[in-house]
């Protein structure tokens, strides 16, 4: 991998950002919403409108703001909330802290689970527990968060007692408790990806078990487990590391409604509320930092991707 | 040690499918003794992958053994636990395969693929084993062995990829080899060298093994004794010195007759006229573009030039093979000649002048047409025989009172398939059926000249020789030219009339075929394709050596 390639890889980055802002943008700019009437409410005066207008810079020319918004997001400010006039960055990075926790849980969780599960189901294909397994990812695959939530909700929360329904608490302050309050949010995110990639395990798996090579490194003597974990796992698991790339991306959206469910206060339920409160710096923001992370993993999954195979050689 | 090495004894193996059994092997009986190489041909479907996969005890889900014994040092092999048959596998028995660039792991390093076998089977540490590897590497004429242990299998050639394989198979002395079609997937030139460098090997080592191959000539070269598979019986078994001069089974003698002999010409009748049917003239085709952000940075793009500035002619009903190994740029030609892709230079038919592909008119589509390698790939799956055959008919006009039906007969008996075919679909034929029905299918748009891309590389020998006598029945009831691609040199020196020689995108040397044993050739390249090609043992017993050293 040259340094030019991880140039040219950034500039994209860079690229679809900018797309992105530009969408953003544009489509706060469709929303049938004037931001003086969100902020001083439907029965302010016109020449209380008028100055507040000035003030927010609403009557400058569409370009104008953008240009000016998007300067500002580029020495990292993001704009003043118009629910409650803090800045948008620092509300922002502490909800996006609170769902990263979460995510990162989930994707720990599900690496965990649909890895191992998908190497069995490989290696015992056709047997009972391949069967299971498939039949399990079938019906992971086939229920939505919502769904999933309510029925752990149910059961963990109300039916058994175990476990808080809602609410978050801060990991740094009371470990057990933060821990309490993350499990059953982890289990509905991870739930829905260990399915689809434990199923993308298997079938790239079962691909490399039947390839010459394998077959050249049982005929050479080696041992059941050498042959599985040193020369099929590597080349089966590559193609999972993009699956699960573009899956964070899903993985993002489960996070929304998630947090919605669970009340967690990450940076899904600051979207939401701001998309209902029509507070267009925070939804712009927290789309753009969405987006960013999104382009972010997949570029490191690129360049994994290119470290663990050497035959990728990207210039 | 007495007795044979190998023994295998009234051996008989089934595939179950479905309800149905179908017997693979039977009753096979071979003895390999020490320091001995026996050959082992037959065409697809013979059974002689299967043979070489229950020697080394890994056969299908669905192979049902029937009965018989196979012996390696007196020990019987079917009895073997697991744990003992891994111990013997890769140090006492090892096998090569037919494609090294599959056969090595992608994701590991060349070094750790040899090492790990000394880590097995001779509790060596990483680092002895390491250091052994590179030995081994270097006593498979490798050049920077050390370098090459840190590299992974892209970076390597097919041939280094086979001395690697090798190197590995020989790492810890085995008492047997089998080797399965190693020379299949590499070009003739490392063919030899991989050839040469066995023989070596196994006069060091004094090792046996059994030698897959299809191609007999070959393997009258390499074994000391060839044994004759005819779906799933043994039907012969003689010195390889013999096996061409005297075969006694009647299937030998249809196999032996069927391998390309360069010393027997099929081909008599001269071009019809001294008029050119086809001028090419500094014909170039180059590969890749440059990608947006590299235009954007003004860097220069890394095409590849897989045709430079080549100039021939061909006569009306005339063959002219080209042969080269794969990237000498003889499929650029042929594709640039049927406009599949952009070319530089000129190409003149029938004095028409051609620059692009765009230029090429229906009159020219029609006049040109092309067969390639694979009928499966040509063919669409999907459609029968006979739609297939009436789409040409329906383009370029049906001969007056014929009609379509009774046209697409006619072409089916011309390339001798029954007239039922043009209800069936591609899969219920044979590949050798199937390629008849895509010579059917370019001979249907009356072409002066139809460009045959490897046509003959995927058939068994005996359906080659059926083929090729079709094409050659053919040239002379139409008059057809040919432009026969092939990288079988014994074969396109019986049918061509020229051939020209290709290497890496040049056009080094364009011989007579008729004169070319008088008067041998003028390219060092060409002398060493012509070196490294196995002719057919024939005439009186020899030692099985290789001439082909690099």
């Amino acid at each position: 991998m040259t340094p030019a390639y991880l140039l040219k890889r950034l500039l994209m980055v860079a690229y679809t950002l900018l797309v992105v802002s530009l969408l953003v943008f544009g489509i706060t700019q469709l929303l049938p919403a004037d931001a003086a009437v969100t902020i001083l409410g439907q029965s302010a005066t016109p020449e209380a409108l008028e100055a507040l207008r000035t003030r927010l810079g609403l009557d400058q020319p569409a370009w104008w703001q953008y240009a000016q918004w998007l300067g500002g997001v580029v020495q990292g400010d993001f704009g003043t909330s118009m629910r409650n006039g803090l800045p948008v960055g620092g509300t922002l990075a502490e909800a996006l802290g609170r769902s990263l926790v979460l995510a990162a849980c989930s994707l720990a969780l599900m690496l965990m689970v649909a890895i191992p599960l998908g190497v069995v189901a490989a290696v015992r294909r056709g047997r009972p527990s391949d069967l299971v397994v498939s039949a399990l990812s079938y019906v992971g695959v086939s229920l939505p968060e919502f769904v999933t939530a309510t029925l752990l909700l149910l059961l963990f929360a109300d039916v058994w007692n175990l476990l808080p329904a809602t609410g978050y608490v801060s990991l740094s302050e009371d470990f057990v408790g933060g821990v309490r309050h993350l499990i059953l949010p982890t289990l509905t995110v991870s739930l829905i990806m260990v399915a689809h990639v434990s199923r993308m395990v298997r079938s790239e798996l079962v691909d490399v078990l039947h390839t010459d090579y394998i077959r050249a490194a049982r005929l050479k003597g080696l041992s059941r487990r050498r042959v599985l974990l040193r020369h099929a796992l590597r080349n089966g698991l590559l193609p999972t590391i993009t699956i699960v790339a573009l899956d964070i991306g899903y993985l993002l959206g489960g996070i929304v409604v998630v947090e919605e469910i669970f009340a967690i206060p990450g940076i899904g339920r600051e979207l939401i509320s701001a998309v209902n409160a029509r507070d267009l710096p925070v939804i712009q923001a927290g789309v753009m930092i969405l987006a960013a992370t999104y382009c972010l993993v997949n570029f490191l999954a690129d360049l994994a991707y290119a470290y663990l195979d050497r035959r990728i050689q990207y210039a | 040690m007495t007795g044979p090495v190998l023994e295998i004894e009234r051996y008989t193996l089934d595939y179950q499918t479905g309800r149905s059994t179908l017997r693979v092997l039977d009753d096979i009986s071979l003895d390999i003794s020490a320091g001995e190489v026996v050959g082992l041909v037959g065409e697809s479907g013979s059974g002689k992958s299967s043979l070489a996969w229950a020697i080394m005890r890994h056969l299908a889900g669905n192979a049902r053994e029937r009965g018989g014994q196979l012996r390696l040092d007196g020990e019987d092999l079917r009895g073997l636990s697991s744990s003992r048959l891994q111990a013997l596998r890769g140090s006492r028995l090892a096998m090569i395969f037919q494609d090294p660039s599959a056969a090595l792991n992608p994701t590991l390093s060349i070094g750790e693929q040899v090492a790990e076998v000394l880590v097995r089977h001779q509790g060596l540490s990483l680092r002895e084993a390491w250091a052994r590897g590179v030995a081994l590497l270097g006593g498979v004429e490798l050049k920077s062995p050390e370098a090459m242990m840190r590299r992974y299998p892209h970076e390597l050639s097919g041939g280094e990829k086979q001395r690697v394989l090798i190197s590995t198979a020989f790492a810890c002395r085995p008492r047997c080899l089998i080797f399965d079609e190693p020379t299949t997937a590499l070009d003739v030139i490392s063919a030899a060298q991989i050839l040469a460098l066995f023989t070596r090997l196994r006069e060091e080592t004094g090792v046996s093994a059994l030698y897959i191959s299809h191609d007999l000539a070959l393997v009258s070269r390499v074994a000391d004794r060839v044994a004759i598979l005819e779906r799933g019986r043994l039907v012969e078994s003689a010195p390889a010195a013999t096996i061409f001069s005297a075969p006694a089974h009647e299937y030998t003698r249809r196999l032996v007759s069927a391998v390309p002999d360069p010393a027997r010409r099929l081909i008599d009748q001269p071009p019809a006229s001294a008029t050119a049917l086809l001028e090419i003239h500094k014909l170039g085709v180059s590969y890749g573009r440059p990608g947006f952000v590299d235009r954007l940075f003004g860097r220069a793009s890394e095409t590849t030039q897989a045709l430079r500035e080549l100039t021939m002619t061909l006569s009306p009903a005339e063959v002219v093979g080209v042969v080269g190994e794969s990237g000498s740029g003889k499929s650029s030609l042929a594709k640039a000649l049927v406009g599949l892709t952009p070319f530089a230079g000129e190409i003149r038919f029938e004095g028409r002048v051609l620059s692009n592909a765009a230029g090429m008119n229906r009159a020219y589509r029609r006049q040109v047409q092309m067969v390639f390698q694979h009928p499966d790939a040509s063919l669409n799956p999907r459609q029968r025989i006979g739609e297939q055959l009436a789409r040409p008919l329906r383009l370029y006009g049906l001969a007056p009172g014929e009609s379509e039906k009774h046209a697409v007969a006619r072409w089916l008996e011309e390339v001798r398939l029954p007239a039922e075919f043009a209800s069936r679909y591609p899969h219920e034929l044979s590949g050798g059926q199937k390629q008849r029905v895509a010579i059917a299918r370019a001979f249907a748009a009356r072409p002066a000249l139809v460009i045959c891309d490897e046509i003959t590389a995927a058939l068994d020998v005996s359906v080659q020789a059926t083929v090729i006598e079709l094409l050659l029945e053919l040239r002379k009831r139409h008059g057809t030219a040919y432009l026969f691609i092939t990288h079988d040199l014994n074969l396109v020196r019986q049918i061509a009339h020229r051939i020209a020689v290709m290497y890496r995108g040049d056009l080094v040397e364009m011989i007579d075929a008729a004169t070319l044993d008088a008067r041998g050739a003028s390219h060092p390249y060409t002398r060493a394709l012509l070196e490294a090609v196995p002719r057919p043992l024939r005439g009186h017993p020899a030692p099985s050596s290789l001439q082909g050293t690099p």
